[in-house]
């Protein structure tokens, strides 16, 4: 006989389970330039995901078979660091990080202005060194402001934020316990801002359709609060020039 | 060299009159009125948007963008410093500090040159996939190449090339000032130079740029 769970009430009085509000994302940290060696760096935390992005190029795309005459390549590597999660992590790339390095990297195609560059290839290395849910928006709201800070031109930043499900709210930016809640749903979205053109969007789990309207309604508020982030990291570089003005 | 001094120069020229600056990211709106459009700048429903991270100067009549960092991609006209990389059946190879290759015509280049000369060189055309064609070819024997991010050259030419005449003056070096962000130098006080440069980089993004160099090179004069 299965052992009567506990329920857990994961939002009382309009509180979640770490003190946050419904609409209220972990705290985040974002830094740009912290690698000399790439062309363009940045480091994130968000709340306990640590990430640190490095983008290299753009340059000439080899193997020569792959390189496109009419627009360059993005070559999305995202990478769970072996201590990254509770248990050691295989470090041998999974279906997962195959999968989500495909998708962060056609999200960022959308934005990156590859016409700009044929055959040419722009690598960008997402490393994940901790992890507490939502690392693949972490990592892509990270490696857009490592794009920005190599000078890649770009129709726009792209930013990302996850929103759900868990004990029947809709609630945004999930953490770990609320993502392993029996009805969670997690939708990670990204999005560019200033077009609200949406550049990620995936699920599991199963929601209403007044619930799916609310949690997207949600989801780009939360992007366009972290957009807002992005750009103060971005300025926060050259920050002198702006004392200046 | 003057001359091609002055070739380049004309570009900063436009910048150094506006005073109002406006640091943008990719997406920012850079204006809604209608203007020539410059670099980094794309257009959306009639509204100039920046595509990089960047410096842009709200009073201008063009709309541009410069960029804080970036990579080369040859233009027409550029002057650009070169190394020889290979040589081919009508000419060379020229690796010009871009992500595409650079070719000379043997037929545009009076000297014989080999692997690893050192040359100046005029754009004279770049095709769709953005490689460059030369001509206008200058061998340089000595001297040495210092390696500058490209989007900051304006910077280190000046206005009208004040900022190069500073350098020359300050340090009694002879400099070639590359587009694609290569600087030849010989003779003089290449190691000051060198920190001046340094320092022109690291405070591209700033006003009164010349007369901190000034002050820079004279101080160390002092010691």
């Amino acid at each position: 006989m299965a052992k009567k769970q506990e329920k857990i009430e994961y939002v009382k009085n309009g509180k979640r389970l770490d003190g946050r509000k419904v609409d209220e994302l972990r705290p985040v940290k974002m830094e740009v330039g912290v690698l000399s060696n790439a062309d363009g760096s940045a480091y994130l935390e968000w709340g306990q995901n640590k990430v640190l992005v490095g983008v290299h190029g753009p340059k000439e795309a080899l193997p020569k078979h792959k390189q496109n005459p009419y627009k360059g390549l993005v070559r999305y590597t995202y990478r769970m660091a072996t201590f990254s999660v509770p248990d050691r992590k295989n470090p041998r790339p999974g279906r997962r990080e195959s999968e989500i390095s495909k998708v962060s990297g056609e999200a960022l195609e959308k934005a990156i202005f590859l016409e700009k560059f044929p055959n040419t290839a722009i690598d960008i290395y997402v490393e994940i060194f901790d992890s507490n849910a939502g690392t693949r928006v972490a990592a892509l709201t990270a490696a857009s402001l490592a794009l920005a800070d190599a000078g890649i031109p770009m129709r726009d930043l792209v930013c990302a934020v996850g929103v759900g499900k868990a004990g029947g709210e809709i609630i945004l930016d999930l953490n770990k316990d609320e993502e392993d809640a029996p009805d969670a749903v997690d939708i990670p979205i990204a999005i560019m801002p200033r077009t609200e053109e949406i550049v990620l969007l995936q699920m599991d789990g199963l929601l209403t359709k007044p619930e799916w309207n609310k949690a997207v309604k949600l989801g780009i508020e939360g992007c366009k609060r972290i957009y807002e982030m992005q750009k103060q990291a971005l300025r926060k570089k050259y920050a002198e020039a702006e004392q200046e003005m | 060299m003057d001359n091609e001094i002055q070739a380049v120069a004309p570009q900063e020229g436009a910048k150094a009159e506006h005073k109002k600056k406006m640091i943008v990211v990719p997406g920012d709106l850079v204006t809604e009125e209608r203007k020539k459009l410059g670099q980094h700048v794309f257009i959306e429903d009639g509204k100039v948007y920046s595509d990089a991270l960047g410096i842009t100067y709200p009073d201008s009549e063009i709309a541009y963008v410069v960029p804080l960092a970036g990579v080369y991609i040859p233009q027409r006209d550029d002057l650009i410093v070169g190394i020889i990389e290979r040589e081919t059946v009508k000419g060379y190879m020229v690796n010009i500090n871009s992500i595409y290759p650079s070719y000379l015509s043997a037929d545009k280049c009076r000297d014989v040159l080999q692997k690893a000369s050192v040359v100046s060189a005029k754009v004279d055309a770049v095709n769709e996939i953005n490689e460059a064609e030369l001509f206008d070819v200058r061998v340089f024997y000595g001297g040495e190449i210092l390696s500058v991010n490209p989007s900051k050259v304006p910077r280190i030419i000046g206005k009208n090339g004040s900022m190069l005449l500073v350098l020359k003056e300050g340090t009694g070096c002879n400099l070639l000032v590359g587009r694609n962000g290569w600087v030849w130098i010989k003779g003089g006080d290449v190691k000051k130079l060198a920190d001046a440069i340094k320092l022109i980089e690291s405070e591209a993004h700033l006003d009164n740029l010349t007369v901190k160099v000034e002050a820079f090179l004279k101080g160390k004069k002092v010691n």
